[in-house]
């Protein structure tokens, strides 16, 4: 029950006896797509060679866990975030740690090699984690430009500039994406060498959370498009963008300048 | 009975019974598995089968679903949903559909390990799934991956689900210094959960990468380390003792308080002292589980001082239940049978360990049968005593209805006496030198009695287990009506009807100045009186 003081019957009896029972059947719906896109799907393509079958378990889970996160929204868009922001502060502190668990791989793995990058590495590019940089940087200011916007009720403005955060995101997707090909057309590869490993899935794990903040984006974007945001709901995609941009130091720093 | 309202129900009453009906049938699975084990060591040379990875297999699903699927879901699954919003007398969790989500991913990660039993190449690999074994066997170790992040995942929304209810939602006047042990306990441990489930989350990636995406962290041949695994497997693993330790000495206290009818001893001195401070020193001792692997001196001497160190918050802990006990107007019914049973059982558990801080005596005692006693007792059977102990004492409150309590005790008694003669030869073989995880033991025939003694000793075990659980089935269906409070205990979630409505009261409680949920003894006030029932409470926005 996310709002308040609906249930005021006057009788205990009433309430044990034939009373409603809140139900929401998208966690059911979503949790199932899970069972079928990622374990199943994985298995039959890695572990048993089977990738029609890994295809159709994709076709079953993608569909049912997109279905289900577009039910939940629309089902519960505006009722219940006002506790939303502490939360996603609890669930940063869970997501740092994956961060701080390949940082600490990182660290002692590349301290025990005897030289640095090992054989078979090419040189990175300098220019483009700037460009890459102040892309991102650019976008954690425009939602916060957003953010205050929609807090002054100025929803056509908040509109634009959310258009805009997600357009910057986008962008450094785009190029993260160009550089991975251009590197892999080199030669250098997720299994070239162990910074090959470290390369690809440090900036893979920060990229798929850039992806996971834009979902939450678009998960707002129809609300915000009718006028209806929920300021709530859009602090908290805009916390949880906020952390992803402040990984992006580390990675850059760590990864490529270092 | 709407099943519909249950399959797809957001009531956190509802969403906890659902967890705690998976963890029991995953309980009865890990112990079908402990059962086949024993049956195989009972006598020397083959005696179920002849392939030494088909007992792995049972090993891995003995220990992977009764610590995954079972203990960590049922504490911080089933009993935090169950009591928390009824302890800060709040309507619900902060995000009921999270909350169901938890609970239906939980499900998915059952399906997954029972999957095990009907794939071709099973996984393999123990619950902990070191390489270089994990990445070099046949096995489906994608499968251990995807159970562990899945379950993994839904412990950790979870986590930010009642750490955000208990900050936010306690009923008016419900300070921190009121809450019950047990909502410390579970707050603490959703706090371990938090920072240390997604290190286990990448070890158990990164073992699946290095397997199926050809990455090289633990291949050494190419700049790898397997022992980086090691070290964050344990770096989550230990926490994840006190992730289970907490919520089930937490359980202990509100049965002992109740049936002992005394305050809490010392309350801040087992909050501030014992739950904090295993929290502060859970994340620094993980290396005692390495000691043999490796490890420089100065690591480990390091953290065999920490590792000492724990046993103080743990005493403290300890202290404050014996505490509870002094001049207590004790009753011993079922409940605070399993709740003392907890507390034998750990003090023997926790002693045994003393010798294992120790590295110089670890390197006997390691990969022996005195590691596996020394750990059923303090974790693996004082926390099933105690979720046991647990689900009786809210029987009442969850179904309405009161069990038998003669088989209550039989269940008690029989499982008491099967975990001892079990549990106790174990330690007693491991320290004369058997080794752990053999499937058969040539090199060692005279244990072959002792494992006959254990076989019986587990056949006892599950005989009791099965009365409890029968004794609930009976119970819910024909037990005799129970009342709201049979306990008489002061805590908040007896004030309301038994089961609790949706919405648990019909208007939201506040508290007042002189309740307490431990408040018996002098100028004590009654439950009925210390709640106050305001129409129209003004809620955090």
């Amino acid at each position: 029950m996310a709002h308040g003081n609906t249930h005021h019957a006057a009788s205990h009896a009433a309430h044990s006896h034939g009373a409603h029972w809140d139900t929401s059947i998208w966690p059911f719906v979503i949790s199932f797509g899970i069972l079928f896109a990622l374990p199943l799907a994985f298995s039959f393509h890695f572990v048993y060679h089977q990738p029609f079958v890994a295809v159709m378990m994709l076709g079953l889970g993608v569909p049912m866990i997109l279905a289900g996160i577009a039910g939940w929204v629309s089902e519960a868009m505006g009722k219940g975030e006002g506790l939303s922001y502490g939360a996603m502060g609890w669930f940063i502190l869970a997501e740092a740690m994956i961060f701080v668990s390949f940082f600490a791989l990182y660290w002692f793995l590349r301290l025990a090699e005897p030289a640095w990058p090992p054989a078979g590495s090419v040189e990175l590019p300098r220019v483009m984690p700037l460009v890459m940089t102040a892309v991102l940087v650019a976008s954690s200011l425009t939602i916060h430009y957003a953010e205050h916007l929609l807090h002054l009720g100025d929803a056509g403005g908040f509109r634009k500039w959310l258009l805009l955060t997600i357009a910057l995101g986008l962008c450094f997707l785009g190029m993260s994406a160009y550089e991975w090909t251009h590197l892999m057309h080199e030669g250098f590869n997720i299994g070239t060498n162990v910074f090959g490993t470290f390369f690809f899935t440090i900036t893979g794990f920060h990229g798929a959370h850039v992806i996971v903040g834009l979902a939450i984006f678009l998960a707002g974007l129809p609300a915000a498009l009718g006028g209806r945001a929920s300021p709530g709901f859009m602090r908290t995609a805009g916390l949880y963008w906020h952390f992803v941009d402040i990984i992006w130091f580390f990675v850059v720093s760590q990864i490529y300048y270092w | 009975m709407n099943l519909k309202e249950w399959i797809f129900t957001t009531d956190h009453k509802r969403v906890g019974v659902l967890y705690l009906i998976g963890s029991i049938a995953a309980f009865g699975v890990a112990g079908v598995m402990a059962m086949l084990m024993r049956l195989e060591l009972s006598q020397l040379g083959p005696t179920l089968t002849a392939n030494p990875t088909q007992y792995n297999i049972w090993l891995y699903a003995h220990g992977a679903v009764m610590i995954l699927g079972f203990q960590i879901p049922a504490l911080t699954g089933f009993f935090a949903n169950y009591c928390i919003p009824l302890m800060i007398g709040a309507k619900d969790v902060a995000f009921p559909r999270v909350n169901a989500l938890s609970v239906w991913l939980f499900y998915v990660g059952i399906i997954l390990a029972i999957l095990t039993f009907f794939i071709p190449d099973p996984p393999d690999v123990m619950w902990t799934g070191y390489p270089p074994y994990s990445i070099l066997t046949t096995g489906n170790t994608a499968l251990y991956t995807f159970t562990v992040l899945i379950l993994g995942f839904a412990s950790i929304i979870g986590g930010v689900n009642f750490l955000t209810t208990v900050v936010y939602m306690r009923a008016p006047g419900l300070t921190w210094n009121k809450l019950n042990i047990f909502v410390w306990c579970t707050l603490a441990a959703f706090v371990l959960q938090l920072i240390f489930v997604p290190v286990l989350g990448t070890a158990v990636t990164l073992i699946s990468f290095d397997k199926y995406l050809g990455t090289h962290f633990f291949d050494p041949a190419r700049g790898g380390d397997v022992l980086t695994y090691q070290n964050l497997f344990w770096f989550y693993s230990h926490p994840a003792v006190y992730v289970i330790f907490l919520p089930f000495f937490g359980v202990v206290y509100e049965i002992v308080a109740t049936f002992a009818r005394n305050r809490v001893f010392n309350y801040a001195m087992v909050v501030y002292g014992g739950i904090f401070g295993i929290v502060a020193l859970s994340g620094v001792v993980w290396v005692h589980h390495l000691y043999v692997s490796g490890m420089a001196d100065w690591i480990r001497i390091g953290q065999m001082v920490t590792t000492l160190l724990i046993s103080v918050p743990v005493g403290l802990m300890v202290i404050g239940l014996v505490g509870t006990l002094y001049k207590g107007a004790i009753s011993f019914e079922t409940p605070m049978m399993y709740a003392l049973g907890v507390i034998f059982l750990f003090l023997i558990g926790g002693l045994t360990g003393i010798p294992l801080a120790l590295p110089s005596l670890t390197l006997h005692l390691s990969d022996t049968y005195y590691v596996v006693g020394h750990f059923h007792y303090v974790m693996a059977v004082a926390g099933t005593f105690a979720i046991f102990g647990g689900v009786y004492y809210w029987f009442p409150k969850i179904t309405g209805r009161m069990y038998s309590e003669f088989w209550g005790k039989a269940g008690f008694w029989l499982t008491f006496v099967g975990v001892n003669i079990v549990f106790w030869i174990m330690m007693d073989v491991g320290v004369k030198g058997m080794p752990r995880r053999y499937y058969d033991y040539a090199q060692f025939p005279q244990f072959e009695h002792a494992h006959q003694i254990m076989t019986f000793g587990a056949g006892i075990i599950g005989i009791g287990f099965a009365v409890a659980v029968i004794n609930w089935i009976v119970g819910a269906m024909r037990g005799k009506p129970a009342g709201d409070n049979p306990w008489g205990s002061m805590s908040l979630e007896w004030t309301t009807v038994s089961p609790p409505p949706h919405g648990n009261w019909p208007t939201p409680p506040s508290v007042s100045e002189e309740w307490h949920p431990y408040g018996y003894g002098d100028g004590r006030v009654s439950s009925d009186e210390a709640i106050l029932h305001t129409p129209d409470v003004p809620r955090v926005s």
